[in-house]
């Protein structure tokens, strides 16, 4: 029966929430901050799947919500005043505005013509921040007040983690996450069975622009220092689009498994190759490509692990 | 004439695709509670006008009246939710969804869960499918994923039902199968417009025939009278073609 497999996953969820809330006195400063930026990558996976994965829309610009979620936090803080909690919703209802007005015209777009779109939206808003001098300093970044936020940081983005995994399960497992994978399966015939299918696509897509810019916002509260370059980083959709592509997109474990994954793969390689740390990454992905094209999710589904649909 | 016979009037249909008039002046009325047929030679226009009656394309001209309303130009959605529903010539089933979350796809999210699966569960058990229940669309064979699409379409229980070639591909068995549920669904009052080149299954099972040639109706009448019509036979045979 589903509702003992709900029960039993909000247990799961809710015990590795406890652990990761227990943690952080007990960690170095290198490791908290290591499994916050984890737990970020999390949050990014998920929801560029939303809109990817359970809707077939392929975005390379995602991390444009998440800078303006940044910068939303970093402007309100510096130069208004603002306690950076606060700063976060902000953020979180510029992004959704601007995610509106950007999927309006983009998501009639469809396939390589909407991922290329929004690679050109993400550098779009890239370059609004470097030239709007007034607003966001220009190239010179803003640096916020110092005060010691590693704390404060790790919990806000266990929060945010937590409501992020909780929405895309129900996303995921409702009626509504089905009606997004019909559109991803076949538009046409979706539109034709009664979806309107732009109104679900927008939907998807403002909702997965929300929880990057509450990412963004908490980032920059943390590193304590944004510009354009570091926040409209064009890895960082990159790494959202890997890490769900690596679990499996589509479904909801599979973007939280691939982000641990990746991210830790990313950090090992870092530390102990320094110089070869990109040559690790870029082979790591070869061999996902290769041998584990619909992620492990997908690979585990295909092989009779893993019972096959989100709705039983 | 007597409008409350009639599920669907279309008038003067007219749509051209640059300088080809796929459909050019098409007029007929798809009598309520019955199984009609629309049939005619390749490149007849019989898809477009499938695809303008349910708001695939919107037609430069004319008019398809249903319950009253213009439903010409209305988007897919839209004339989905007026209670036309159809299927495809070649299937269209979500091929990397299960074939129970197909099923769910369809009913609007206002109707509560409970009642969706109910449904869904009891099609999926008329078409003999409930132990693919699990199975992902694109797994099941070619006339399996028939079933499930002519299954999909009923989800809603719709007034008006629109089938897009049901036998292509089908073996026979499997199709008589399907031709039974469609003759059930005329019990229960619904109305069936097919298209079809199979002539067994139009001569056999439809009750009124509208034939399309050159974008235009050219004969419409029982398959008795159709099968004699000189237009139709002219039309399919290309005797005597007039200039």
């Amino acid at each position: 029966m589903a509702r003992r497999e709900h029960a039993r996953n909000l247990v799961l969820v809710g015990l590795l929430a406890l652990g990761l809330a227990l943690l952080p006195g007990a960690l170095t400063v290198y490791i908290r901050s290591f499994v916050l930026f984890t737990m970020m990558y999390v949050v990014l996976a998920l929801s560029w799947n939303i809109i990817s994965g359970f809707t077939g829309y392929t975005s390379f610009g995602h991390v444009a919500f998440y800078g303006i979620g940044a910068y939303a936090c970093a402007i309100l803080v510096a130069d208004y005043g603002w306690h950076w909690l606060a700063s976060l919703g902000a953020g979180a209802v510029v992004s959704a505005v601007v995610a509106m007005a950007i999927g309006y015209p983009v998501l009639r777009l469809k396939g390589p013509y909407f991922a290329i779109a929004m690679l050109g939206a993400a550098e779009g808003t890239r370059v609004i921040a470097t030239v709007w001098d007034g607003l966001t300093h220009g190239g010179l970044g803003i640096s916020l007040p110092s005060v010691e936020t590693s704390m404060q940081t790790y919990y806000a983005m266990l929060v945010l983690m937590a409501v992020t995994i909780a929405s895309a399960y129900v996303v995921g497992h409702s009626r509504f996450g089905i009606r997004l994978n019909a559109i991803r399966e076949d538009e046409g015939a979706a539109e034709a069975l009664g979806i309107d299918a732009t109104r679900y696509k927008l939907a998807a897509f403002t909702l997965s622009a929300i929880f990057p810019a509450v990412a963004g916002g908490i980032q920059a509260y943390k590193v304590l220092y944004i510009d354009p370059p570091s926040v409209f980083f064009v890895q960082i959709t990159i790494a959202m689009a890997l890490m769900s592509m690596l679990g499996g997109k589509g479904t909801v474990i599979g973007p939280i498994v691939g982000a641990v994954l990746l991210y830790t793969a990313q950090e090992l390689t870092w530390v102990n190759f320094p110089s070869a740390h990109l040559i690790a990454y870029g082979l790591f992905i070869i061999i996902v490509a290769r041998f584990v094209p619909r992620g492990l999710v997908g690979f585990a589904i295909d092989r009779g692990w893993v019972r096959k649909g989100m709705v039983h | 004439m007597a409008h409350d016979g009639i599920a669907l009037d279309v008038r003067d249909l007219r749509k051209a695709f640059g300088g080809v008039r796929a459909v050019d002046g098409c007029s007929f009325a798809v009598p309520r509670g019955k199984i009609s047929g629309l049939i005619g030679p390749n490149g007849s226009g019989k898809t477009t006008t499938f695809n303008l009656l349910t708001g695939v394309v919107s037609p430069d001209a004319g008019r398809v009246l249903y319950r009253g309303e213009d439903v010409a130009g209305l988007k897919p959605f839209q004339v989905f939710h007026r209670g036309i529903t159809r299927t495809f010539q070649i299937t269209r089933v979500f091929r990397e969804m299960t074939v129970f979350e197909n099923m769910l796809s369809v009913t609007s999210l206002a109707v509560p869960d409970r009642a969706v699966r109910a449904r869904a569960e009891e099609l999926l058990a008329l078409v003999n499918l409930t132990h693919l229940r699990g199975e992902y669309g694109g797994r099941l064979s070619y006339g399996q994923q028939k079933l499930l699409e002519f299954a999909r379409a009923l989800m809603t229980d719709p007034d008006l039902i629109l089938l897009d070639e049901p036998a292509a591909g089908v073996n026979r068995t499997l199709l008589q199968h399907l031709l039974d549920h469609i003759h059930r669904l005329q019990e229960r009052g619904k109305t069936i417009l097919i298209v079809e080149h199979d002539m067994n299954v139009i001569m056999n099972h439809c009750e009124r025939i509208f034939v399309m040639d050159y974008g235009v109706k050219i004969a419409e009448g029982p398959p008795d009278e159709i099968r004699r019509d000189e237009r139709v036979i002219d039309a399919y045979f290309g005797r005597r073609r007039q200039p």
